[in-house]
């Protein structure tokens, strides 16, 4: 696009800010129109695990329902809440959205097909995700309104607490590739980086689900308490920007997720230079689609956790976890001869498998623990208050005391 | 991959005696998870041991008899293991260890005693001795945080006591806003030169002043901020509003190390990169250093505050924050005397004299406040020394020893200190400086035997607790401060072989 | 000066930084103060993109407004001020205003010969490289390696993890409370178990 517009008469540094204008036009716009159809299959897919129809009036299957809402919300009234902070309040909903934009820039999409492949584009997701933490607190604070406040306030623990496994989870594959730019990630995954190491996968997606603040992990909004927490004065678009923002953040995990372990837009023995870049986008879309498909499953399946079980979770189980997984990652890249020239499929198996043998001896190791501490905990409270239920396998009352 | 050079070429053997300090703490950290509440004199013991073993070692390094941590340089010039580097680390070692001896039973019967408070000492003492070894600007900004923010805390480890509490904010407030002039100036620095190596900064300074490159306007303002930052932390006028608050509300054996090694560490942090890295820094070829008017001004300023207004505090850990002002001005025109290239290096071996013998009189002085200090941290008043003299009659004798030695009588290390300070600055040239230093000692006369006075011509009912480390640490100390006082020449060697100027 | 797009770039975000930071000071309401400090750090995130150091603007955007002014807020958060706008009690800002502003006119009074004499010379280094083209593009391994190679800054980067260390020790000493029983820490949760066997 760039040679075309040089080619009519534009000079260089134009042509090229041209182009870039009209990249980012298409990826913000087909990113919100994506989420038309997203928030139609979210619900959908809610509905059938939790039993229901989901929406199925307007349109085919109800394909038209987020169209019909959407059009409602633009015709609400537009509510600022006596002594609200109006700038913050109305920054809050655009800066959420924009956070969640801003992560799509060095996402690679296919071959080529990519915003601007920084060098350090692992610690530039880092960084916009940050500003999407302003956003709440902007919101919370902006509001006027206790229950927003103390959403909030659980934000700032929730997810300044979640960001530390979340980055020790997204070191392993920078470690494993040697680079923090994204695309590289994508081409140096011969094999993807899921298959060998698996438990990364899970302490990334499990901190990324406490980042987007979803079920199980929902307490910034968790309506029984605090009715619907930072977002709660909100109405109209602005809450839709909220929502919208929420959703894309939400696909935008299971894109990265794809990107970061399952090979992004590569196609399983097809080698990355033979891949049509079209084919490779389908290939993402659908990982990404799959990835989102468990983070519904999740999100559909299990309870809300208590706040202080969610903090102890984090510091007392993932953190130390993430470390060590990520010492055994470091140690075994080097020990294993020539992991740093791989090249095909071939050269990345023999480290794959060696690996996948540590995550899985780390899995054991660590459920033995946590099976260990689980039955003293248990035997611990039956002493206290009495046997809890399934105290089965606990031990003799006055063990753990 | 790089290539991994061999021991040998890092010369990792010459940063031995820090290494040391900073593995055995870090184990220290460890064991002290096991070693019970109520038996933390295990802890204690431990980081005496530890800091004995290096100390004799360091003193045996500085007599050349054993090669332990010598050979120049490491880590390709970012630690300097010279006759500086090893007197520091002596002056550091000694304060660590009458610190540990001053705080055991203070913190046992004041409840405060945990095992933190031994690995905190030791990560400052860690933070003094880099700060002794630096080599590049990196190393000094790194160390002076090192030795500085285990002090914050341990200011605050009176929690839940409000003095203490607020000595411990007051100190990390003001504190973190020097570390920001020093970093300043270091980049200031590193911006007219194009690196923060102490030895290429001063090649670099010598182009800029022979003309040859620019950025002498740069390299000023970075000089002038690095000086206000460690201005800061030795407590030089006019960044010394914090010192009388700061003393008086941390618990007393913390002060009694603090002021000590704070010192100490400042004027190394000083002598590296105003009388080494920045030694030729005139604005024309041949002059003294660019500096020199404004240390000694500096000084000047200091002297005169420190010594004036302490003649009308009442309170004895007040009195002697603003003593220890009064001292870092003698100081200061030691360094300022460091400025003349003729002199720099009889003015760096001053600096050293006079650390040393400030480092056993101040831990000294400080351990007798804690002798009479009462549990609830009162008592601190200069009435508290009233009657001394006929209840603990070597307490006593102790106590006038080190205000002698405070003031500057001969026989007694502080004379020692100060007549080598006052050599060097009359040898630079720096008549006005020598000369107001020789009358604030006199004025401060008045205040150190004020205390004798109290002492031993009024009567009161005195309370003391002298439990046997602590006695020994009075005792060491006052020992030290009579030897060194008597027999000057084991200062003079001690520092004979140190010398900062690069090149010649 | 020759006005070209770097210029204006930094120019632009050089008042990004220092209104911020100005803003940090003069505003009356500590929220808003919080918010200038993130946009002013955010700021110089953006003279380090200007200065080629991608890795410096990211570790600043990620470290001080996603960590350390996230923090500064929630502690503003948790004060009963937050929702007050501060007011000036004190009278003796005028004062201060005319010290100040005659400590500065004595410094440019005092310097200005100073700076004559030594010309724009002064003020510029030699070391910097003249074309940004110079400047190494993979700079982000370079500084990673420099950090862990003995040879360059393995000694002060060993220190610093030290001086963390100390500073931790010192959070968690400070705000442990001094009676608590060091056993309890096994089950801190220990208030909130009874309402799951209730």
């Amino acid at each position: 696009m760039t040679d075309t517009l040089v080619d009519i008469g534009l000079s260089h540094d134009l042509a090229v800010l041209i182009a870039k204008l009209v990249g980012v036009f298409v990826v913000a716009t087909c990113g919100l129109l994506w989420t038309l159809f997203g928030i139609w299959l979210e619900r959908k897919v809610s509905g059938r695990l939790q039993d229901r129809l989901g929406p199925n009036r307007v349109g085919p299957f109800g394909l038209f329902q987020t169209l019909a809402d959407t059009i409602k919300i633009l015709l609400k009234e537009d509510l600022v809440p006596d002594g609200a902070d109006r700038w913050l309040f109305n920054l809050a909903p655009v800066l959420s959205t924009f956070s969640v934009l801003l992560l799509w820039v060095v996402i690679p999409f296919s071959a080529g097909w990519i915003g601007t492949d920084l060098s350090i584009g692992v610690l530039y997701l880092l960084a916009a995700g940050s500003l999407g933490m302003v956003a709440t607190l902007m919101a919370g604070w902006g509001s006027n309104n206790k229950y927003a406040l103390l959403g909030a306030f659980r934000a700032v623990a929730q997810l300044i607490s979640y960001e530390v496994p979340m980055v020790l989870a997204m070191l392993v594959p920078v470690l494993m590739t040697g680079s923090m730019s994204l695309q590289a990630i994508v081409e140096g995954q011969y094999i993807a980086y899921g298959l060998a190491i698996p438990l990364t996968v899970f302490i990334f997606l499990a901190s990324s689900l406490a980042e987007i603040g979803r079920a199980p992990f929902d307490l910034l909004e968790a309506e029984s308490e605090l009715v619907a927490g930072f977002h709660i004065e909100y109405s109209g678009m602005k809450f839709g920007l909220f929502y919208v923002a929420e959703f894309l953040h939400a696909f935008t995990v299971g894109v990265l997720a794809t990107v970061l372990f399952l090979g992004g837009w590569r196609i399983p023995f097809v080698s990355a230079q033979d891949t049509p870049a079209l084919l490779g986008f389908g290939s993402l879309l659908i990982k990404s689609l799959l990835v989102y498909l468990v983070i519904m499953w999740v999100r559909t399946t299990l309870p809300r956790v208590r706040i202080d079980q969610i903090l102890e979770f984090n510091w007392k189980f993932l953190v130390p976890l993430s470390l060590a997984n990520l010492l055994v990652v470091a140690l075994l890249w080097k020990i294993v001869p020539d992991t740093d020239q791989i090249a095909s499929v071939n050269d990345a198996l023999l480290p794959t498998l060696v690996l996948l043998t540590a995550n899985i001896l780390l899995i054991v190791v660590t459920s033995l623990i946590l099976r260990e501490r689980g039955r003293r905990e248990r035997a611990h409270i039956a002493a206290l208050y009495g046997p809890v239920d399934g105290a089965a396998d606990a031990a003799p009352a006055g063990v753990g005391d | 991959m790089f290539e991994v050079p061999g021991l040998g070429d890092l010369n990792v053997a010459a940063t031995l005696p820090v290494t040391s300090l900073v593995l055995g703490t870090c184990i220290l950290l460890i064991v002290d998870l096991f070693v019970p509440t109520d038996r933390k004199h295990i802890t204690a013991w431990l980081a005496a041991l530890g800091i004995g073993v290096l100390l004799v070692l360091a003193l045996l390094a500085l007599g050349e008899i054993t090669e332990f941590g010598d050979g120049e340089e490491a880590f390709s010039g970012m630690f300097v293991a010279d006759a500086f580097t090893d007197m520091i680390n002596v002056i550091a070692l000694i304060t660590a260890l009458l610190g540990v001896m001053v705080a055991y039973n203070y913190l046992e019967r004041t409840g405060i005693q945990r095992g933190e408070y031994y690995v905190l000492l030791l990560f400052a003492t860690a933070g003094v001795m880099f700060m002794g070894a630096a080599g590049d600007l990196v190393v000094v900004f790194v160390a002076l945080e090192l030795l500085s923010i285990p002090l914050y805390i341990l200011s605050g480890f009176r929690r839940p006591q409000e003095a203490s509490e607020e000595s411990a904010l007051k100190y990390f407030l003001l504190g973190a806003f020097a570390s920001g002039f020093l970093v300043y100036g270091i980049a200031l620095i590193y911006g007219a030169t194009g690196t923060t190596n102490l030895h290429d900064i001063w090649q670099a300074a010598g182009d800029i002043v022979a003309g040859h490159k620019s950025g002498r306007f740069l390299l000023l303002g970075g000089a002038g901020l690095a000086l206000v930052g460690l201005g800061f932390k030795v407590a030089a006028v006019p960044f010394h509003m914090w010192t009388p608050d700061v003393y008086q509300g941390a618990p007393t054996p913390v002060v009694a190390y603090m002021s000590v090694a704070a010192k100490a560490g400042g004027f190394a942090a000083m002598a590296r990169v105003l009388a080494s890295g920045l030694s030729n820094f005139a604005l024309d070829p041949g002059e003294a250093a660019v500096w020199q008017d404004t240390v000694w001004l500096l000084a000047i300023l200091t002297m005169l505050l420190g010594n004036v207004v302490a003649i009308v505090q009442t309170d004895l850990k007040r009195l002697l924050a603003y003593s220890s002002i009064a001292h870092a001005g003698y100081i200061l025109i030691a360094v300022a005397a460091a400025g003349t290239a003729a002199v720099a290096d009889e003015a760096v071996q001053s600096v050293a004299i006079y650390l040393m013998a400030y480092a056993l009189t101040n831990v000294g002085a400080f351990a007798v406040i804690v002798a009479v200090e009462r549990d609830d941290a009162t008592n601190t008043g200069l009435d508290s020394m009233r009657g001394l003299a006929n209840a603990r009659p070597w307490l006593a004798a102790a106590m006038a020893l080190f205000m002698f030695s405070l003031t500057g009588i001969p026989l007694t290390a502080g004379f020692v200190g100060k007549w080598f300070v006052f050599k060097a600055a009359l040898a630079a040239d720096l008549i006005p400086a020598a000369v107001v230093g020789v009358v604030t000692s006199l004025v401060s006369a008045f205040y150190y035997l004020r205390i004798v006075w109290l002492m031993y011509f009024e009567e009161s009912e005195v309370e003391v607790s002298t439990p046997w480390p602590l006695a020994w640490a009075i005792g060491v100390a006052s020992v030290g401060t009579l030897l060194l006082g008597m027999l000057p020449y084991i200062l003079t060697d001690m520092v004979r072989e140190i010398t900062l100027a690069f090149g010649g | 000066m020759e006005i070209t797009v770097e210029a204006i770039v930094f120019l632009v975000f050089s008042a990004i930084t220092l209104g911020g930071a100005l803003q940090v000071v003069l505003t009356r309401n500590l929220f808003h103060a919080a918010l200038y400090l993130m946009l002013s750090l955010f700021g110089v995130a953006g003279l380090f993109v200007l200065l080629t150091a991608p890795f410096l603007a990211g570790a600043q955007v990620v470290i001080y407004i996603g960590a350390i002014t996230i923090l500064i807020i929630f502690a503003i958060m948790l004060t009963p001020q937050v929702t007050r706008v501060l007011k000036v009690h004190h009278t003796q800002w005028p004062v201060a205003l005319a010290l100040a502003a005659l400590l500065f006119v004595g410094l440019v009074w005092t310097q200005t010969p100073l700076a004559d004499e030594l010309g724009a010379d002064g003020w510029s280094a030699d070391f910097t490289v003249e074309d940004p083209a110079d400047v190494p593009a993979d700079s982000l391994t370079d500084l990673g390696k420099s950090l862990v190679d003995p040879e360059r800054y393995m000694l002060p980067f060993e220190a610093a993890s030290l001086l963390l260390m100390a500073a931790l020790i010192g959070a968690v000493l400070l705000v442990n409370r001094p009676d608590d029983n060091p056993d309890a820490e096994a089950a801190p949760a220990a208030g909130a178990r009874p309402d799951q066997s209730g």
